[in-house]
C-alpha cells in the first residue's frame, strides 16, 4: 500500500515536472493551442488575496473586494484574449458566467433568502450534546435539501443556541465539515457534482451506497467534535458563562415554517435541472440541449432558465409571505451573499485555465486506483470547483476501458472508483473555505454575528488536523 | 495607577455599550460579541488590555462589532455608530503595549478579598464565607458552628433543594454532586452520613424519561443545569444576606460574578479523616472508610475542575487553608473568627 502511494505521488510529480510550463486543453476554442501554466497566476493571486488580505488589511479588503476580483479577472482575461483572440476570451468568460456561475449564484441566493425567513425561538442551550444533535440533523438533511440548503437552514439555530458561549468558532468549523460538505453525498440533490453524475447516467439513488462511508465519517468527526466542544464548554463555564435557563422547561417555536414549501420548490428546481436536459423536448435534432443563444457557442439552456425562474419565484414568494420581523430576528443581511457572489465570480473566471489544464491532463495522469481517484479528485476539489473536477475524473475513469462496473454515458466505471471520485469531490470540498460555496456563506454569516471564525490558513489547519486523518482512515478502509 | 485603571474600565465600558447599541439597532436574536453580563465583560476586556499577548483578541473582538455595525440598514445610525467605533479603535490602538508591574498582587483576586481591601466592601455588600472541605475533616461542623457564632445563615444542601424547586425536578432523579452524602431527618441534618452517595452512577432512565429531562433541562446535562441554577441562586442570595456556604464551587462562582467573599479550604490528614468517619459511621471498617474518602476526594477534584477549571484544594485558589487536625473544630472556628473580627465586618 505504501509503495503504491509512493508510486502514485511520484507519477503525479513526474507528470507536473515534465510539463511545468504548458498543458493542453482538450476541448473548446483553446483546444488547438496549449494553455500556459502561468495563466493560473490570477487564480492563485485571488486565492492569496482571500487568504491574506482579511488578516493584514481587513477593513480595506471588506470594502475593496470587487476591485480585487476585477483586477485578477482582468489579469486573466486580457492575456488570454491576447493569446487566443478576443472572441475566444469572451466566449470562455461568458461560458463560465452563464452556464456555471449564474445557476450557482441563483441557487445560493434562493436558499439564502428562504432559509433567512425561518427562525427558531427557544431557550435550548448550546451544549456538546445539543450541538451533536444539531450537527447530526444538519448532516442528514444535507443530502435531501442540498448542502447549501441545510447549511442556510441550520446555521442560525446553531449560532443562536450557542450565543451564550464565548468559545464557539469550532462549532461552525465542524458545521462546515459535516453539514456543508460530507452530509451531501447521498443523493444528487446533496451536492452539484453528484447531479452531474446523475445527468451522465449514474442512477439517482446510487449515491445511497455511500451511506456507510458517510456514517463512518460523521461518527468519527462527531466524536472528535464532542471532545473539543466539551473542553471549550467547560472553559466557558469556568469563566462564569451561563445560558439563560431561568424558566423551567424548554419552549421551542419555529416561525416562518411555511417557507419549507419554497425550500421544496428550490430542491425540485435543482432536480429538474438534472432531469430536463435528457428529455427529448429539450433537445434539438443533434441531441444538444436547447436554449437561448448568447455568443459563439455559449447558450443559456431552457432547463437552466426553468431552474432559475423557479428559484427566483420561490425567493420572491418567501419574502412576500414572511413577516419582516423574522428577518430582523435572524439578523438577515445581504452581506454574506454579496461577499460570496463577488468572490466566486472571480474564482469562477480565474480558475478556467486551471480547469482546462486539468481536463487536458486528466487522462494522462495514469490514475486508475480508487485511492488515487479519491485523493486527486479531493485535493483538486478543495481549491477548484468540485463539479468540473468530478466530471474530469469521471470522464477519465470512463475512458480507461473498464469492463465491469456501472454503465454511464461516459463509459463503464467500477463502483469502487465511482465511490472514490464522488467521496473525494464531496468530502474534500470541506478542506478550504473556497472548496464549496456554503463554506464561505457559513463563515460570512458567523462573522456577522459576533463569532470569530478562523482565518483562511487557520481553517486549513483545522482541516489538516481533523479532516485529513479521517480521510486517511477512509482510504485504508474503503478505497484500498 | 488608579486613574489609569479607571480609564481602562471606562474604555471597556464604552466597548460593551457599543456592542449593545449595535445589537439593539439590528434587532437580531442570534447573539452578540459580548454576550455575558456587563460587569463580566468589562472585567474580561480590562484583563485583555492589561495582558500584552491578549491585545490582538481585543482588536479582533472590536472587528466583529464593526462587522455587525456595517450591516445596520439605517445609514445615519450606521455612520454615527461607526464614528464611535473609530474613536474607540483609535484609543485601543493607542494603549500601552504592557502594563506589567512588579507587584505579585493579583488585582482581580485582591479586589474580592475582604482581608486585603476593606474599602471594596460597601455598606450593601454582605459577608459571604465560602468553605470548601474534604469529607471527614469536620469542615461541615466548622462551617455550621461559624455560621452559628456569626448569627448568619448556613447553606449547603438547602441550595440544592431550592434548585430542585426551580427546576421542578424530583429529588430522587437528581444527585447533589456539589455536596456530600447526607441523611435527612437525623437529629442534625448537617451530620453527614454515608447513606446517599452523591457521586454514585445515575440510574438508567427510559427514552421517554430522557426526552423529558432533555426538555426540562434545556438540552443541558442534568448536572450542568443544576450547577447553572446553583450559580444563579448563589448570586441572588449574595445580594440579600450574609451567609456561610459549603462547597458547590461557590468561591469560583462568586469570583466570576465579582461578589466579595472569603474563600476557605479545610482539610486534614487522611488518617485523621479515616479515624473520624469511623467514629461517625460506626459500621465502617478502616478499609471501607479509606476507599470512601479516596472516592469522594477524586470525585470532588473532578467536579471542581469541570466547573471551575481550577484544582480543588490548591492553596493558590483560596484566601485561607486550614488543617483542621491542628486546630480542632472549635479552634478552626476561632481562627476564622479572629480573621473576620480584624475586619470589623
Amino acid at each position: 500500500m505504501v509503495k503504491k502511494c509512493v508510486d502514485y505521488v511520484g507519477s503525479l510529480l513526474t507528470m507536473l515536472a515534465c510539463s511545468p510550463l504548458t498543458a493542453y486543453a482538450s476541448e473548446g476554442a483553446a483546444a488547438a493551442k496549449p494553455i500556459p501554466m502561468w495563466l493560473c497566476i490570477p487564480f492563485a493571486g485571488l486565492l492569496f488575496c482571500i487568504a491574506v488580505l482579511p488578516l493584514v488589511k481587513g477593513e480595506w479588503w471588506e470594502s475593496h473586494q470587487p476591485l480585487a476580483v476585477a483586477f485578477w479577472s482582468l489579469l486573466f482575461i486580457l492575456p488570454f484574449g491576447t493569446l487566443y483572440g478576443v472572441g475566444t476570451a469572451l466566449e470562455t468568460v461568458l461560458e463560465c458566467l452563464v452556464n456555471d456561475y449564474l445557476t450557482f449564484i441563483v441557487l445560493l441566493f434562493g436558499l439564502f433568502c428562504v432559509a433567512g425567513n425561518i427562525t427558531m425561538e427557544g431557550d435550548l442551550a448550546g451544549s456538546p450534546r445539543v450541538n451533536i444533535i444539531l450537527l447530526t440533523i444538519g448532516t442528514l438533511l444535507s443530502s435531501w435539501i442540498g448542502t447549501t440548503g441545510a447549511s442556510m437552514l441550520m446555521v442560525r439555530p446553531v449560532i443562536k443556541m450557542n450565543a451564550w458561549r464565548r468559545n464557539r468558532s469550532h462549532i461552525l468549523v465542524f458545521f462546515i465539515f459535516l453539514v456543508s460538505n460530507i452530509g451531501g453525498c447521498l443523493t444528487p440533490i446533496g451536492d452539484p457534482p453528484l447531479l452531474m453524475g446523475f445527468s451522465r447516467g449514474v442512477p439517482f439513488f446510487w449515491s445511497l451506497h455511500l451511506f456507510p462511508i458517510m456514517l463512518f465519517n460523521m461518527v468519527v468527526l462527531l466524536v472528535i467534535f464532542y471532545f473539543i466542544d466539551r473542553k471549550r464548554y467547560c472553559r466557558d463555564m469556568a469563566r462564569g458563562r451561563k445560558p439563560d435557563i431561568s424558566k423551567p422547561g424548554t419552549k421551542i417555536q419555529i416561525r416562518g415554517l411555511h417557507n419549507l414549501i419554497f425550500l421544496v420548490m428550490i430542491v425540485a428546481a435543482v432536480v429538474l435541472s438534472g432531469v430536463l436536459p435528457d428529455q427529448p423536448m429539450f433537445q434539438d435534432a443533434a441531441g444538444n440541449v436547447r436554449g437561448i443563444h448568447i455568443f459563439g457557442e455559449v447558450a443559456l439552456s431552457f432547463p437552466a432558465i426553468i431552474e432559475i425562474l423557479i428559484i427566483l419565484v420561490a425567493a420572491f414568494l418567501s419574502f412576500k409571505t414572511t413577516d419582516p420581523v423574522i428577518r430582523k430576528k435572524n439578523h438577515f443581511t445581504w452581506g454574506a451573499i454579496q461577499e460570496v457572489g463577488t468572490l466566486f465570480i472571480g474564482i469562477f473566471i480565474t480558475m478556467q485555465p486551471a480547469l482546462a489544464i486539468l481536463k487536458g491532463m486528466g487522462a494522462g495522469l495514469g490514475i486508475t486506483e480508487p485511492y488515487q481517484m479519491f485523493w486527486t479528485t479531493g485535493v483538486l476539489s478543495s481549491f477548484l470547483d468540485n463539479t468540473p473536477t468530478y466530471l474530469v475524473f469521471l470522464t477519465t475513469a470512463g475512458a480507461i476501458g473498464f469492463t465491469e462496473g456501472l454503465v454511464t454515458t461516459l463509459g463503464t466505471v467500477p463502483v469502487k472508483v465511482l465511490t472514490a471520485i464522488s467521496c473525494g469531490a464531496v468530502f474534500m470540498g470541506a478542506n478550504t473555505y473556497i472548496g464549496n460555496a456554503p463554506n464561505f456563506m457559513v463563515k460570512a454569516i458567523a462573522d456577522e454575528n459576533g463569532i470569530h471564525m478562523p482565518s483562511f490558513f487557520r481553517y486549513i489547519g483545522w482541516s489538516l488536523m481533523v479532516l485529513v486523518p479521517v480521510f486517511l482512515l477512509d482510504t485504508l478502509i474503503f478505497f484500498r | 495607577m488608579a486613574n489609569e485603571e479607571k480609564n481602562l474600565r471606562e474604555l471597556a465600558g464604552r466597548i460593551y455599550d457599543l456592542d449593545e447599541e449595535v445589537y439593539r439597532e439590528l434587532g437580531s436574536s442570534l447573539g452578540r460579541v459580548f454576550n455575558g453580563k456587563k460587569e463580566d465583560c468589562i472585567e474580561e476586556t480590562v484583563r485583555m488590555m492589561h495582558e500584552r499577548n491578549q491585545a490582538y483578541i481585543l482588536r479582533s473582538e472590536l472587528a466583529l462589532i464593526s462587522n455587525m455595525a456595517r450591516t445596520i440598514p439605517d445609514r445615519a445610525r450606521k455612520r454615527q455608530i461607526m464614528m464611535k467605533y473609530d474613536e474607540i479603535l483609535k484609543e485601543v490602538t493607542g494603549l500601552p503595549t504592557s502594563f506589567i508591574k512588579g507587584d505579585i498582587l493579583d488585582q482581580k483576586m485582591a479586589q474580592l478579598n475582604s482581608l486585603n481591601l476593606r474599602s471594596r466592601f460597601s455598606e450593601n455588600d454582605h459577608l459571604i464565607i465560602c468553605i470548601g472541605r474534604t469529607y471527614g475533616c469536620g469542615g461541615s461542623e466548622i462551617g455550621f458552628t461559624l455560621a452559628d457564632t456569626l448569627k448568619i445563615n448556613y447553606y449547603d444542601v438547602e441550595i440544592f433543594d431550592e434548585v430542585l424547586k426551580r427546576l421542578e425536578a424530583e429529588k430522587t432523579s437528581v444527585r447533589d454532586r456539589g455536596g456530600y452524602p447526607y441523611k435527612k431527618g437525623e437529629k442534625d441534618d448537617r451530620q453527614y452520613l454515608n447513606e446517599m452517595p452523591a457521586f454514585a452512577p445515575a440510574k438508567k432512565s427510559t427514552l421517554k424519561e430522557k426526552f423529558q429531562e432533555f426538555n426540562r433541562y434545556h438540552g443541558l446535562p442534568k448536572k450542568d443545569a443544576v450547577f447553572f441554577n446553583q450559580s444563579d441562586l448563589l448570586c441572588d442570595m449574595a445580594k440579600k444576606e450574609d451567609f456561610v456556604v459549603m462547597g458547590r464551587c461557590a468561591d469560583a462562582i462568586l469570583t466570576n460574578n465579582r461578589i466579595p467573599h472569603i474563600s476557605i479550604f479545610i482539610t486534614a490528614p487522611l488518617e485523621q479523616r479515616i479515624h473520624r468517619i469511623m467514629e461517625v459511621h460506626r459500621a465502617e471498617n478502616e478499609k471501607k472508610a479509606r476507599r470512601l474518602l479516596m472516592k469522594l476526594d477524586k470525585a470532588h477534584v473532578k467536579y471542581y475542575k469541570y466547573y471551575t477549571g481550577r484544582n480543588w484544594g490548591k492553596a493558590r485558589n483560596y484566601d485561607l487553608c486550614i488543617n483542621s487536625a491542628s486546630y480542632g473544630i472549635q479552634g478552626s472556628v476561632d481562627l476564622i473568627m479572629r480573621m473576620i473580627n480584624k475586619e470589623d465586618k
